[in-house]
């Protein structure tokens, strides 16, 4: 990974965390002091290099992991506002990235039962919960948005 | 990936598709503790898969289905 890519990734994630929402390429470009063009092929050479996820229709964002760009399943709360998951591995790992004690609000894969796992001090406080992965971690990036 | 809210829920959400990896969600918590705690440092670098490899051994996280992609 280029140098320049990788000050770009960690200025997007940066962006990230501040506005509580995916950064526009211009709101990248003006932090990490270049173009938008520029990002933006930044931005699909760290697509290419798994360190985030572009649409491919739009080249705007749609996870930085263990965020989501977009509205999912997955809600956490902390820092005093809601952030976006990709699943629930990335729910708990929105808390870990943020170092915070939080809120994962979900439902049951099957049932759709609402469920609420208050986090403290990296603990779950409901331990009945399963977590299950389908998709082999051999696989996990042929299709990361179905993973 | 997802939240179950037990064992019976994974199987009949299944549907007779073969089963992935179920973890009790403390575990889970660990592993994303240990996945992602990095993700938004200034410093952050990219984990080689020999370290993302040795966090899923460190949590008995082992076998064919949690090899990562070499």
């Amino acid at each position: 990974m280029l140098e320049s890519d990788l000050a770009l990734r960690n200025a997007t994630y940066g962006l990230f965390v501040e506005l509580g929402r995916a950064p526009t390429a211009a709101e990248a470009a003006e932090r990490v002091g270049s173009g938008a063009d520029e990002v933006v092929r930044g931005w699909r050479r760290l697509h290419d290099a798994h360190a985030l996820v572009l649409n491919p229709a739009t080249d705007e964002l749609r996870m930085a992991n263990p965020f989501s760009a977009v509205p999912t399943a997955y809600r956490v709360q902390a820092r005093g506002r809601w952030w976006y998951a990709n699943c629930a591995w990335d729910a708990f790992g929105v808390l870990a990235a943020l170092h915070e004690d939080g809120v994962i609000e979900t439902s049951c894969a099957d049932c759709g039962e609402a469920l609420r796992v208050e986090v403290r001090d990296e603990r779950p406080d409901d331990e009945s919960l399963l977590f299950h992965c389908l998709v082999p971690a051999e696989r996990w990036w042929a299709d990361i948005v179905f993973t | 990936m997802n939240l179950f809210r037990s064992e019976e829920h994974v199987e009949r959400w299944l549907g007779g598709r073969e089963p992935g990896a179920t973890i009790p969600v403390a575990k889970l918590s660990e592993l994303a503790q240990a996945w992602w705690d990095d993700r938004v440092s200034p410093e952050w670098r990219p984990h080689t898969r020999e370290q993302n490899q040795a966090i899923l051994d460190s949590l008995g996280l082992t076998g064919p289905f949690w090899r990562l992609p070499g």
